[in-house]
């Protein structure tokens, strides 16, 4: 009974204008939206590439010179785009692209692509996940809304209902038929969407993306799952189709518009971060102090008494071994201290945030597609951060090198010292490679159970819609 | 009792007793403390048609609605083949057809989509084209409307449709909300035509109606109702056309 429920209202789904309006609206605006993410993903993958490489060269190539002098030279570190990204663009525009790594300073990422955007942009790209997010939601209310107030008002509910057909069962052939009519339009889109990402992907393909590519699939499809049951319930319960429609997209500006902004302004204020100006000057005193109350000179004067009495010698031209070159790595590995210290707070309070922020899927369902999604993209705060850390260890990694190579080949005191330009090419080139999906499904399990929890509440409150008034 | 599968006893007991396809014992509805239909005792037995004549709000449509489970009774009980209405809801409703006053369809699906959707959930299961077909043409509809999208329908066609879902159900009992009303001369004498086919069926009929003339035509019983109370029941037979409507004016006085 159920499937032959379904099978009708697919029909009549079908053959509604309403619905094959909206459908090719969303459908185009879909299609667009994967096609410039594909664009733009390939020409920002392509320049991160070259420019990376740009840098490699210029390493290398640089002449014979003092280890510390490459030092300061430094690199840029390239933020690669995850494949993902064409669909959520998820934090991306707003933290930066690129980082300075050099001596002595942990550098913020610069270039941020929201600076650069225009007012209208500033809203929002049209992402995939955007549409997919907002506007989708919107085209099922409107297909859903007169699923049962509308038979009502029609009175062919009457007509059902005296045939002996159970509630349940109509909810659930309805909800079926409408899930079928939504898959004309995304099924197709997924296919679309699946090509978009195969075209994009450079070399090595989609591979190992697919786990996530497969999950996000399924986060979506639970979102849209969700909208429908709630749609349904909703219109059985309501006195007219009017009042329905009055409700859901209610429901749906709290969902897309009212939640998100407040549960951001809660977040702030349960786990506020410094202002710029605050890090900074925090930082910098904790750099000057010492974090342990002895000032840097106090600890080089204790550590030059510790290494002479190592090598046994009275001097520090007696050294074998370069001690400014020692020196700087203490300070520098002090330095890392202080700096760990602050951004590790840093991001811990982002983490704290987005904690809260997940809790708001209690009230909507939107923050734990949109949480979910940005963590399987690969474009949420946890993914920044990997990044950071990792480019920040190949900074160290670098520095130390450079400081090893100078303190082990030249006396203290040898500032004309050069080392042969061999010594750049020792130096590994940064290679990130991303977290796997499990930890990102860790570090987003609350919107995942609570994705769930809504899904199996939604279905439960359509499949127990046992009074379905006649009028 | 709560709601099981009917004991043969159940059924054969009360059938047995009346041999009523349509029964009501003192059954009641009351909105606060407005008494809509009075204490009802009816039966209406296969090969019948009771006509409900009164006046808006006499209580006929609420008649129908107990029968449909669609209210519940404030006292006594409505049984279809024996069975209370309120304890075995989704049975009962597989036995009786209900026809409103405009029979509402899905207006993108044609007459015979309909009829397909409307009888495979009626009888739990499908039915050929050919099938439809014959119950469409046998309720009257012209063979050229049933691929057309209901949406253009009459609703002289669309009650036919309504009298196909009937005979696709095999359904025993019908129930019929003014279903002449706003019917030309015409289709109101086909229409008679049917009820008189779905008769010789064995079909137990209840029509609540104005029509005083299709009453003394089609109907076997007549009854008067007037606020909410069954004044008089009499045989078709009995009387005429003139001194039937004479009686009811004289019931609907004061």
């Amino acid at each position: 009974m159920i499937a032959r429920i379904a099978a009708k209202e697919f029909t009549d789904t079908l053959r509604d204008g309403r619905f094959r309006w909206s459908a090719l609206i969303v459908v185009t605006l879909l299609v667009a939206a994967l096609g410039a993410g594909v664009r733009h993903y390939r020409e920002v993958s392509a320049q991160h590439a070259r420019a990376a490489e740009t840098m490699r060269e210029f390493w290398v190539n640089q002449p014979a010179k003092n280890p510390h002098s490459a030092a300061h030279y430094g690199l840029w570190a390239f933020k690669p785009r995850t494949l993902l990204s064409l669909v959520d663009q998820g934090v991306d525009p707003y933290v930066g692209v690129a980082a300075y790594l050099e001596a002595h300073k942990q550098n913020e990422f610069q270039f941020r692509p929201a600076m650069d955007a225009t007012a209208t942009q500033r809203f929002g790209q049209w992402t995939a996940a955007t549409i997919m997010q907002l506007l989708l939601p919107l085209l099922i209310i409107v297909l859903a809304f007169p699923a049962f107030a509308g038979e009502r008002e029609q009175g062919t509910l009457r007509q059902l209902l005296s045939l002996g057909v159970r509630p349940s069962a109509l909810a659930a052939g309805k909800a079926l038929g409408v899930a079928a009519a939504l898959g004309v339009l995304v099924v197709p889109a997924a296919f679309l969407g699946a090509a978009a990402l195969v075209l994009a992907a450079n070399e090595g393909g989609v591979g190992e993306e697919w786990p996530r590519i497969l999950l996000m699939g399924a986060t979506y499809l639970a979102y849209f799952a969700i909208f429908v049951a709630v749609a349904l319930a909703v219109s059985a319960r309501t006195r007219s189709s009017r009042v329905a429609l009055l409700v859901l997209l209610g429901f749906w500006a709290l969902n897309s518009l009212v939640a998100p902004r407040a549960l951001s302004d809660v977040a702030r204020r349960v786990h506020p971060t410094p202002s710029a100006f605050q890090f900074v000057t925090a930082l910098d005193a904790d750099l000057k102090k010492g974090l342990d109350g002895y000032s840097p000179d106090e600890r080089i004067a204790a550590l030059r008494e510790a290494t002479l009495a190592k090598y046994g010698v009275r001097t520090v031209d007696s050294l074998p071994i370069n001690f400014d070159a020692i020196a700087m790595q203490a300070s520098e590995e002090d330095g890392n201290k202080v700096f760990d210290k602050h951004y590790g707070a840093l991001y811990d309070a982002y983490a704290r945030q987005n904690g809260v922020r997940q809790l708001g899927a209690v009230v909507a369902p939107l923050l734990a597609v949109r949480d979910l999604s940005m963590g399987l993209a690969g474009t949420d705060v946890e993914h920044h951060r990997a990044f950071a850390t990792a480019a920040e260890q190949y900074r160290r990694m670098l520095v130390k090198r450079m400081n090893d190579a100078m303190a082990e080949n030249s006396r203290t005191g040898d500032w004309g010292w050069k080392a042969d330009p061999s010594l750049w090419r020792e130096v590994p080139p940064f290679a990130f490679e991303g977290p796997p999906v499990t930890q990102a499904l860790a570090a987003h399990g609350t919107s995942l159970w609570l994705l769930g929890g809504w899904l199996v509440l939604a279905a439960l409150s359509l499949l127990r819609t046992r009074i379905l008034r006649p009028e | 009792m709560t709601a099981t599968a009917p004991l043969p006893s159940d059924v054969a007991a009360s059938h047995a007793h009346t041999g009523a396809v349509l029964e009501a014992q003192g059954l009641t509805r009351r909105f606060g403390s407005f008494t809509a239909l009075h204490p009802l005792d009816l039966a209406i037995a296969p090969g019948e048609v009771f006509c409900l004549l009164g006046a808006n709000g006499a209580g006929k449509s609420t008649t129908i609605n107990l029968f449909l489970n669609f209210i519940e009774p404030s006292g006594g009980r409505a049984l279809i083949e024996g069975l209370d209405v309120t304890q075995h809801p989704l049975e009962t409703k597989r036995y009786v057809a209900y026809i409103p006053e405009t029979v509402m369809l899905y207006k993108n699906l044609s007459g015979i989509e309909n009829l397909d959707y409307f009888a495979s959930l009626a009888t739990g299961r499908r039915h050929e084209r050919d099938e439809l077909l014959q119950f469409l043409l046998q309720a009257g509809l012209q063979v050229d409307a049933v691929d057309k999208r209901v949406g253009g329908y009459s609703k002289g066609m669309r009650q036919k449709v309504g009298i196909a879902i009937a005979l696709a159900k095999r359904a025993r009992a019908l129930l019929l909300d003014e279903p002449t009303s706003g019917l030309d001369p015409k289709a109101s004498n086909e229409f008679s035509e049917l009820l008189a086919m779905l008769r010789e069926q064995g079909a137990a009929i209840l029509m609540a109606t104005h029509d005083l003339f299709r009453a003394k035509e089609s109907g076997t019983r007549v009854g008067i109702m007037k606020h909410g109370h069954l004044v008089q029941t009499l045989s078709t037979a009995d009387i005429g056309h003139a001194d039937l409507e004479r009686l009811y004016l004289e019931h609907m006085r004061d």
